[in-house]
């Protein structure tokens, strides 16, 4: 049986452009939306159902919708990153307006995975100074605020090592919020005395799954029950993960100290 | 005063780690610090979290829309940040921890407003993307 290499090149577009943004923590009707306009761009027809841990699309041409191609993709990991969304949304539409050919688009899209990105000591700093502000937020003082930061730059900086390390994403967390946990207590006993909480609450912040919440929303908003119940569920295990690291510390300072 | 200057931090800095593109992280850390303020005021006066985060997401889903149109990017870029302080995360994360430290009647009384939050926060964000949509749809209407 002979490929349709139109309809497989246009597909491969799409489903590359989806990948990335699905992979980059985008809703799922913008990656269907998305996809189902590249296909339009190049003049195919097709059908695609995406849930946040895969991508199956299946095109046919206008004039021959007897040959149809289906491609299948699964996601196994999800970031965030927010300038990826932005881009492939400005590509999608200049599609509309100027069809670029198969090749470049492909090496425009592979491109992609090396895009600019915050260097990494700011990205430090950011986390260090996100922690800080929350922690303050929440009923610290400026001590406990400066703490905090400090033990969310030391774990942002080791999870930035860590991330190549292949172990289950709920572990990692259940191990880092122990160990912001742990490193509370230790700074309340031996350094300075702090508001635990606060600076617990404050140093886990950047552990929270807040764009899982507010896309687990969105999605069922727009209708896609399936994705959505997915993502509040991940949002689920990781506060659950988050809580009994913290917790496991908490109950050990009880009955330790 | 205070309180705004870290509401701003408290979304420019996360922005950052979303890796949103430089000229759009000072206006999601002024999104961010409307909703807070609102989030706050509202809940000083009447003293209730998911009234309070009802009207600081229809604020923040409004401000991000409108920057949305005026910047000509995704709402989501604005939007994500912006949302961060007021979306469940610690209510839920005490849940846990009281549940852990068997405290039950403490946790339910956590889950049920955490629950109620992300509720109201939809509603938030369903009225207004709503309102948008429709609005986008006539636009079209009328260009075609």
């Amino acid at each position: 049986m002979v490929i349709n290499v139109e309809v497989k090149e246009a597909l491969d577009v799409a489903l590359l452009s989806g990948e990335i943004l699905l992979t980059s923590g985008s809703e799922i009707y913008r990656v269907e939306d998305t996809i189902d306009r590249i296909c339009n761009a190049y003049g195919i027809k097709s059908e695609c159902f995406v849930t946040p841990t895969g991508i199956f699309i299946s095109g046919w041409s206008k004039d021959n919708p007897k040959e149809s191609v289906s491609l299948v993709k699964r996601i196994k990991s999800r970031t965030i990153n927010l300038h990826s969304i932005e881009i492939i949304n400005t590509f999608s539409r200049s599609l509309q307006t100027k069809k670029v050919p198969y090749d470049e688009a492909m090496e425009l899209l592979r491109g992609m995975e090396n895009a600019p990105y915050f260097p990494f000591y700011r990205r430090l700093i950011a986390s260090g100074v996100t922690s800080f502000a929350y922690a303050m937020l929440f009923g610290g003082t400026a001590v406990n605020g400066i703490v905090a930061g400090i033990i969310s730059m030391l774990i942002y900086a080791s999870r930035d090592k860590m991330s190549r390390v292949i172990l289950s994403p709920f572990f990692l967390d259940f191990v880092w919020s122990f160990i912001a946990g742990l490193m509370a207590i230790f700074a309340n006993r031996f350094i300075i005395p702090i508001d635990i909480n606060s600076v617990i609450v404050g140093s886990i912040i950047i552990l929270f799954p807040g764009l899982a919440m507010t896309n687990g929303i969105r999605d069922a908003l727009y209708g896609d029950i399936l994705s959505s119940q997915a993502r509040l569920t991940e949002a689920l295990f990781t506060v659950t993960a988050i809580g009994v690291g913290v917790g496991i510390v908490l109950l050990l300072m009880k009955y330790w100290m | 005063m205070r309180e705004i200057i870290l509401a701003f931090l408290g979304s420019y800095c996360p922005a950052i780690l979303f890796n949103i593109e430089r000229k759009n992280l000072f206006w999601a850390g002024i999104c961010g610090a409307m909703g807070w303020i609102t989030y706050d005021g509202i809940y000083i006066l009447s003293d209730n979290k998911i009234f309070a985060s009802f009207i600081a997401s229809i604020v923040i889903s409004l401000t991000s829309e409108i920057m949305a149109k005026v910047f000509r990017t995704p709402s989501t870029v604005f939007n994500v940040p912006s949302l961060l302080p007021i979306v469940p995360g610690i209510p839920a994360y005490y849940t846990v921890l009281n549940i852990i430290e068997n405290n039950i009647q403490e946790a339910l009384y956590k889950g049920l407003e955490a629950i109620g939050i992300a509720g109201a926060i939809a509603f938030g964000i369903l009225l207004v993307s709503t309102v948008f949509k429709y609005i986008n749809s006539k636009k079209n209407h009328t260009c075609l």
